[in-house]
């Protein structure tokens, strides 16, 4: 630590600080509210609780926190704050952090090991903030030779295509970025660019470790996209739509799961395989070919194809969830107000810490067993990282067309049989609404 | 109507966009903040384990499941067909499920069919 220097004073500093907020402050008054003011004068404003949202309702809204709410919900309900912050890719950005370092601890812990430790004082939860700041601190080495737009354009590619999966992915009735006619084909539409971007990659390296990795990740695609669209048939047919909200819906009385396990287990295995996760991650293969894809990787292109294969996870997991394990539906345990009363009272605080028109209890359950399930998932997919060694690529190429498109077969006839033996379906026992 | 239809897909770009975004602003910030040390000629060479390259990158290599990947082409394709009919399964008669049953029929034996070719010597 030989960065501070000797003349160093905690006065000075704590006084540059101060002249900084205030420069920010006089920039803030002298320019940014003017601007806010002049653009909010040109833009069309919406209409929030029967009055035109003006900037100096905007401001008196935002003096009276009791009249903040209308807006908030106003704002939690457009396109752009479910793009950005909810469903979409903060959110998932959020969840695919977390999912990383939980897998390290939890694979550190089933290994025997401690895990992250140093950064941050109670178990190292700080290990992702230090590991970000490496990255974007490290130097970003481009191999002689490589193909370069290629080289910088695929982790940004890789990104944004996985936050383009997880925008399709509701987390409750209505809570969805993009709710699309043919969800479940866009999905799989989508997972189809991986491959793609994971060849260009390894090509535009100029390395051979790199370029073997990326053959593997194409044909592990190969052998398992057939038995992954085809694990989904059956829900589709109970539910009669590819909208993934009405799939979700389909299951409000039985979960999927308990008519077609076998395609569940398929799915499973065949996200495993999507994800390049072990046991099958012969595409990053450590022990055979140094990195695999990723060898010639450094600095922030790591950390965001790091990024976008954890959201993808994240995005497998929820369509595991819709799928096959009644997407939202779990038991109310959430009261119908937060503070009982609050609604009816006049009492502007209790509306305030009640969240009066701002809460949904049914919503809100609706997301919460749906991020419980997801967990769940997720954590499997973790866990079958830490025991499991990695397949053979003969092995895996005959697991994907002998054995797992045979069994969504098996379970798609069971499905058939049951609905033609009036089991399933409309008019059937258990039916659906 | 195909406005509308394409109007769906709207949404889906703007986390595309967001991904761009964050991708492009990283990356910058890396190269503004990294630090870059001077030229030197190994520094750069693609990672061989430390011995200097031999020979290109990207050169021929030997994948032996070439048939696998025809099979991919046809049948990936059939199998994005069936969902066709998953959807619209309960909207037409029974007597449809048939020729679905004869198309599956075909789907399968030619499989098989193929998955005995591929695993023959001597004709790949």
């Amino acid at each position: 630590m030989g960065s501070i220097t000797p003349d160093f004073r905690f006065g000075n500093f704590a006084g540059s600080i101060v002249q900084l907020v205030l420069v920010v402050v006089a920039l803030l008054t002298v320019l940014i509210l003017p601007i806010i003011f002049f653009t909010l004068f040109f833009v069309p404003l919406p209409v929030v609780n029967g009055q035109v949202l003006t900037p100096y309702l905007f401001f008196s809204m935002m003096v009276d926190p009791s009249r903040t709410l209308p807006i908030i919900k106003f704002l939690i309900h457009t396109d752009y704050f479910r793009a950005a912050v909810f469903p979409g890719f903060g959110f998932s950005a959020l969840i695919a952090a977390a999912t990383i370092f939980i897998e390290r601890k939890l694979l550190a812990k089933m290994q025997l090991r401690i895990g992250p430790l140093y950064a941050g004082k109670i178990e190292g939860i700080f290990q992702l903030v230090a590991d970000g700041l490496k990255l974007i601190a490290k130097e970003i080495i481009v191999p002689s030779g490589a193909d370069k737009p290629i080289f910088w354009l695929a982790p940004i590619l890789f990104v944004s295509t996985s936050a383009a999966v997880v925008s399709l992915i509701p987390v409750a009735s209505g809570w969805v970025v993009a709710n699309v006619n043919v969800g479940l084909i866009a999905i799989f539409g989508i997972l189809g660019f991986f491959p793609l971007i994971t060849l260009l990659f390894s090509w535009a390296s100029n390395s051979k470790y790199p370029f073997i990795g990326g053959l593997r990740a194409l044909h592990q695609m190969i052998a398992f996209e057939i038995p992954f669209f085809l694990s989904a048939l059956p829900a589709v047919i109970l539910s009669g739509s590819l909208n993934l909200s009405d799939i979700a819906r389909s299951q409000n009385i039985f979960w999927n799961i308990f008519v077609m396990p076998i395609n569940a287990f398929v799915f499973y295995i065949s996200s495993l395989a999507e994800l390049e996760r072990i046991p099958f991650d012969l595409p990053e293969a450590e022990s055979e070919i140094v990195a695999g894809w990723l060898t010639e990787t450094s600095g922030m292109i790591f950390g965001l194809i790091q990024l976008g294969s954890y959201l993808k996870l994240y995005a497998l997991s929820a369509l595991f969830v819709i799928l096959f394990l009644g997407g939202w539906y779990g038991p109310q345990i959430f009261p119908h107000e937060l503070i009982p009363g609050a609604s009816a009272s006049n009492i502007s605080l209790l509306k305030i810490f009640g969240l009066v028109g701002l809460y949904n209890a049914v919503t809100v359950n609706s997301i919460f067993w749906f991020m419980v399930k997801t967990f769940v998932i997720i954590l499997l997919m973790l866990i079958t990282r830490g025991i499991n060694p990695r397949i053979r690529i003969d092995i895996l190429l005959h697991t994907g067309w002998y054995k797992l498109i045979v069994l969504t077969f098996i379970n798609l006839f069971i499905v058939l049989t049951l609905i033609y033996g009036g089991i399933l379906g409309p008019g059937g026992m258990i039916s659906p609404k | 109507m195909a406005g509308e239809t394409a109007s769906q897909f709207l949404p889906i770009l703007y986390p595309f966009g967001l991904g761009i975004l964050s991708g492009v602003i990283s990356i910058v910030l890396s190269r503004i903040l990294s630090q870059r040390r001077r030229y030197n000629p190994i520094k750069f060479l693609p990672m061989e384990c430390g011995q200097i390259p031999t020979g290109e990158g990207r050169s021929h290599f030997m994948m032996q499941y070439y048939s696998y990947i025809l099979m991919f082409v046809v049948f990936d394709v059939m199998s994005i067909f069936l969902y066709a009919w998953a959807v619209t399964f309960f909207s037409i008669p029974k007597e449809a499920t048939l020729p679905m049953m004869g198309f599956l029929g075909i789907m399968f034996a030619a499989m098989g069919y193929a998955l005995f070719l591929s695993g023959r010597k001597g004709i790949w």
